[in-house]
């Protein structure tokens, strides 16, 4: 990718940058108000992501005033007499969809209050993080029951980019499962050596 | 309700070498009638021997195994052989055996062997199963030790379903290269159990195979782990909970 200046990327920091990238593509696809645009978010991304319809309103506030969206007062359908604010896309919108497409991310921590127990655990806490990590484990099988499956038959672009995208959840969720199990048996081994 | 299989404290364990491991530690899990429940563990972490306790192949070492509210343990061999020729159909994709120069459709009707039916209902009754998971009247000809593993894999279905159990088991049924064929074939077996009404346990290295299925649950060091606290299973399949939170990735 070739260098791009840091204004155009300034929309893509924090943790909500996957969110505006999302509604920038879906403001790409038809413009839509407030509560349109997190309904159809929470469609494609999944029960998993607890799609905030406040946040919505927030992180189309934000991507407005950098330039990537344009409100505009409309009257609502079957109530002329009342209006609505409906977001559009602008002239960097697709641009900037491109650029996000083509950014590497940094990483973000995972399992942070895990990890941060982890790191300063005494031994006498080991029966806490035991349940701890088995709650965990638990929990992401309880996000896994609620990613619809896949049936091996996507027939356009769009379905199978959002088969793609559960196949994301559910690897992300293998992968805490494993380490979730992995850390209880090394501790465990740990307590049956008797240190 | 009595559940359709119970597992209650159900302990087994082998021997490693000179000394005993245990493989499965005080399970507990119900399955009711119409409930599919997927399975998910890596090598040797005890799930083939939860399905094996659980089609009646081997007994537990303590605690209790039930179908449909019988203690397996407390039958005789040759009456939990019958069970695991009517009620139960265990299928594992390293149990695939035709004989030689067999046709599908016959590799098929010989799993109905035990259900007094003369060869011309048995061929015809594997047809029609053959056709519901996707092998049409050309494909059924064919010979079976000639079959893609994707094809094998879906005759093995046939097999199991013929049967009209009333619990199926499954041992890491779709080991196919193919990403789709294997949704295809999970898609298909969730859509042959829920018309039917049978309960379902599958097993799988892959999470993402068990994608759809009512509960999940994972198994490492011969412990089961379910999204319950003591393993039940409730009675509606693809029940939604309420309150999950995100795990804080």
């Amino acid at each position: 990718m070739a260098s791009v200046s840091p204004e155009k990327t300034r929309w893509m920091r924090g943790p909500s940058t996957p969110l505006r990238g999302a509604l920038l593509g879906l403001l790409l696809e038809r413009p839509g108000h407030g509560g349109d645009l997190a309904n159809r978010l929470a469609a494609r991304l999944g029960e998993t992501w607890r799609v905030d319809t406040n946040d919505v309103y927030r992180l189309l506030e934000q991507l407005e005033k950098t330039g990537l969206a344009l409100s505009r007062d409309e009257p609502k359908r079957g109530n002329h007499r009342r209006t609505h604010l409906v977001y559009h896309p602008t002239e960097e919108t697709s641009g900037a969809l491109t650029l996000w497409m083509e950014t590497l991310l940094p990483r973000e921590p995972v399992r942070l209050g895990l990890q941060a127990k982890l790191s300063v655990a005494r031994q006498e806490d080991a029966p806490r993080l035991l349940i701890a990590l088995r709650a965990y484990e638990r929990e992401c099988l309880v996000l896994a029951q609620l990613v619809a499956p896949n049936d091996g038959e996507a027939r356009s672009w769009a379905a199978l980019c959002m088969e793609c995208t559960r196949d994301a959840v559910y690897a992300q969720l293998q992968t805490e499962v494993d380490w979730a199990t992995r850390t209880r048996r090394r501790i465990n081994e740990f307590l049956e050596r008797g240190q | 309700m009595t559940p359709l299989l119970s597992f209650l404290n159900v302990s087994k364990r082998c021997a490693d070498g000179g000394r005993e491991i245990l493989v499965l530690d005080r399970a507990c899990l119900d399955i009711d009638a119409g409930v599919s429940v997927g399975v998910y563990g890596a090598r040797r972490s005890g799930k083939s021997t939860l399905l094996r306790l659980a089609a009646g192949i081997a007994l537990p070492d303590s605690g209790t195994v039930s179908f449909d509210g019988a203690d397996m343990a407390q039958m005789s061999a040759g009456a939990r052989s019958r069970l695991l020729r009517s009620a139960i159909a265990f299928m594992s994709a390293d149990d695939w055996r035709a004989n030689a120069g067999e046709s599908v459709v016959d590799h098929v009707a010989t799993a109905l062997g035990s259900e007094g039916l003369t060869m011309r209902e048995a061929r015809h009754r594997a047809l029609r199963v053959l056709d519901q998971v996707g092998v049409g009247a050309a494909g059924a000809q064919e010979t079976a030790s000639s079959l893609s593993l994707t094809e094998r894999t879906k005759v093995m279905l046939a097999r199991a379903l013929a049967r009209e159990p009333r619990l199926l088991v499954l041992d890491e049924p779709a080991q196919m290269p193919n990403l789709s064929d294997r949704d295809r074939f999970y898609a298909l077996l969730r859509s042959a159990t829920r018309e039917r009404g049978m309960a379902l346990l599958v097993a799988s290295e892959e999470m993402a195979a068990l994608q759809g299925l009512g509960v999940l649950m994972s198994i490492s060091d011969g412990e089961l782990c379910s999204t319950e606290e003591r393993g039940t299973v409730v009675q509606m399949p693809g029940r939604r909970r309420a309150g999950a939170e995100r795990p804080g990735w």
